[in-house]
């Protein structure tokens, strides 16, 4: 997986690409966790093509952590897991 | 073993034994070379002092004279009794003087005369014979063309006619003409036989040492290599077979500091190693097997947790259900549950834990326990998801979330209650129709996620013959060796297959299919379906 991240003031948008699993979502996680200062945070989910349970768990995790929290650019396969897992109804998504 | 330490003996001595041999062919050569050397400087000196003298007993402008009357005459005689007496008193074979011809082919003899004791016979003047050799021919043009002034012949290799010889050639001179050349052969008995003596002697002083030197190389060996490595192999091959103390370490019977000392100590070294590493390893296996009965207790208080019993309920003719779970690890994360609240109304259950392992196994429990005792209490599916939510938010520090179906069904009516936390759209057949995944609307989140969360409610109607067939991730999920999914398609093919089977039937067609997809790839997911089915009203 991919991850860039871009930076201005206290916004900072996270993009992200490939399979966010189990395997990839520790890397997400520590990256989540040592944000300071962000109270605004945009995921940018156009090229995301997989999101598992423990990827979901990192989104969550930034939830609690940041003010603000956006999806963006979200895709039709992410977001009927979206749906299922019903974190549209929780997370902003534009 | 035995065979390999003596070879390695037998090769090093064998190697000394070679070494030594080459010195003293090395030795014996150099030796032969010099001493052949000087022998033959010596008897040349002589012999070219007897050739001096000789050479003042003629007259070199004679010569012609000498051959055309045959040597007659008293000053020919006489020039030869005085060689012939110079020949004697100085010990030489012969004393002899010749002119080759034109091409050095040919020899004439002028002079010849005989040592007393040699038993040849004098050639008689004027006698012609072939060039001895190559050697004697190209010497005789030298003397007559290049002016040589002296020259030596050694001959003491092969066969020789008249024995180990020198011979000395000089010029017999007319003035400043070549008129013959003037001969000295001097036998080299001496020189080969103190030679071969030489040989001998040398040969025979080395032997002596050399074999002490093998015998004490051997003893030397066999203490300082042969013994040690003999007893090093004792005590490896009693530690493969004993596994355990050695009774006497080997640096304590091998003391020296070579390379063999360090192999015992290092061997020492090991063998302490290896036996606390076997310590290490029994009690390793040991809490090993403490784990795995712990999970075995784990897996079976788990599975019990679950309704397991079928027919479930023998005695109800007006629904059917069945229900399976399969961890991907000894406990799992995936549970279902089938209750009746009251006569009427039948609560269904299938949910999946986001993490799997005992973790995830104590959460499940937490889950399953919470949503049953709280359903029964009454209410809404909607009501009991909301309750369930706050209760797991409230103590949960590891961010695990657990997605839930929850159904209430109306046992009389087919009439189903139910509320979506997460989880997987059901699949439903109605009446004679067949199974379609449906489309439960807007989820509410997981729970254990955020507090205080709301749950929608949605109702549907389960007609006589009709099935609702619910799962978990790992069926959808379930990949075989080249990472292809089963998928809720292929999962929908085979439902449709026998879609009028009984909910254990369908639930069976499915694992199988499974297992007949995946074959022999490694599933990291549990595999959880529950299935139930509308089999008449109430009587």
């Amino acid at each position: 997986m991919i991850i860039n991240k871009t930076a201005d003031g206290n916004k900072m948008t996270i993009a992200l690409e490939g399979r966010l699993d189990t395997s990839t979502a520790p890397e997400l996680q520590e990256l989540v966790a040592g944000l300071e200062g962000v109270t605004d945070l945009t995921f940018d989910l156009e090229k995301l093509m997989y999101i598992s349970s423990a990827g979901l768990r990192v989104l969550m995790i930034a939830k609690k952590g940041i003010k603000e929290v956006s999806i963006i650019n979200i895709n039709e396969d992410i977001k009927e897991i979206f749906d299922i897992t019903g974190f549209s109804t929780i997370f902003n998504i534009q | 073993m035995k065979k390999i330490r003596s070879n390695m003996a037998v090769n090093i001595i064998s190697g000394i034994v070679v070494v030594f041999i080459v010195v003293i062919c090395i030795s014996g050569y150099v030796g032969y070379q010099s001493f052949t050397q000087v022998l033959s400087d010596q008897y040349a000196e002589t012999a070219y002092r007897t050739a001096d003298t000789a050479l003042g007993v003629i007259d070199g402008s004679k010569l012609d004279e000498y051959l055309a009357t045959g040597g007659k005459g008293e000053e020919y005689e006489t020039s030869r009794a005085n060689m012939e007496e110079l020949c004697n008193r100085q010990n030489a074979m012969f004393i002899y003087v010749i002119r080759p011809d034109a091409d050095y082919s040919h020899i004439t003899f002028v002079y010849n005369t005989v040592n007393r004791n040699s038993g040849f016979d004098a050639y008689k003047v004027g006698y012609v014979k072939d060039t001895t050799n190559d050697e004697y021919k190209e010497i005789y043009r030298r003397i007559y063309e290049e002016g040589l002034e002296r020259a030596t012949v050694v001959r003491d290799k092969g066969f020789i006619e008249s024995g180990s010889h020198i011979t000395e050639l000089v010029p017999v001179k007319d003035g400043e003409k070549v008129t013959g050349i003037l001969c000295v052969q001097r036998q080299m008995e001496a020189l080969t036989s103190a030679r071969q003596k030489y040989v001998n002697d040398v040969a025979l002083a080395l032997l002596g040492p050399i074999l002490a030197v093998i015998v004490l190389y051997g003893v030397y060996l066999h203490r300082r290599l042969i013994k040690p490595v003999k007893t090093i192999t004792r005590e490896a091959e009693r530690f493969a077979r004993e596994n355990s103390d050695p009774p006497q370490t080997l640096s304590s019977q091998i003391t020296h500091q070579d390379e063999i000392g360090v192999l015992a100590r290092s061997i020492d070294r090991m063998t302490a190693e290896t036996l606390k590493y076997m310590e290490n390893l029994t009690e390793a296996t040991a809490v090993r097997e403490k784990i795995a009965t712990q999970l075995e207790v784990a897996t079976a208080i788990q599975q019990n947790s679950l309704p397991q019993k079928f027919p479930a309920f023998p005695d109800r003719k007006e629904f059917d259900v069945y229900a399976s779970m399969t961890p991907a690890l000894e406990v799992g994360g995936d549970f279902y549950n089938f209750f009746l609240i009251d006569d009427n109304h039948l609560a269904m259950v299938i949910a999946d834990v986001s993490d799997k392992g005992i973790g995830a196994a104590l959460f499940m429990m937490v889950s399953n326990i919470l949503i049953h005792n709280r359903a029964l209490m009454g209410g809404k599916p909607s009501e009991v998801l909301e309750f369930v939510n706050n209760q797991l938010c409230a103590h949960n520090e590891t961010s695990m979330f657990v997605t839930v179906w929850l159904g209430i069904m109306e046992i009389s009516t087919g009439e189903i209650i139910a509320s979506n936390a997460g989880h997987e759209y059901p699949i439903i057949k109605q009446g004679d129709g067949k199974f379609e995944l449906y489309n439960d609307g807007k989820h509410g989140v997981m729970l254990g996620i955020m507090e205080g969360m709301k749950f929608t409610d949605y109702t549907f109607k389960l007609e006589k013959g009709g099935a609702l067939y619910l799962y978990t991730d790992g069926v959808a999920e379930a990949e075989d060796t080249d990472h292809n999914q089963f998928g809720i398609d292929r999962t929908i093919e085979v439902l449709n297959k026998q879609p009028d089977a009984t909910p254990k039937e369908i639930v069976n067609n499915i694992k199988n299919a499974i297992h007949d997809f995946v074959k022999d790839a490694p599933q990291f997911d549990d595999t959880t379906m529950l299935c139930v089915k509308r089999t008449g009203d109430l009587p």
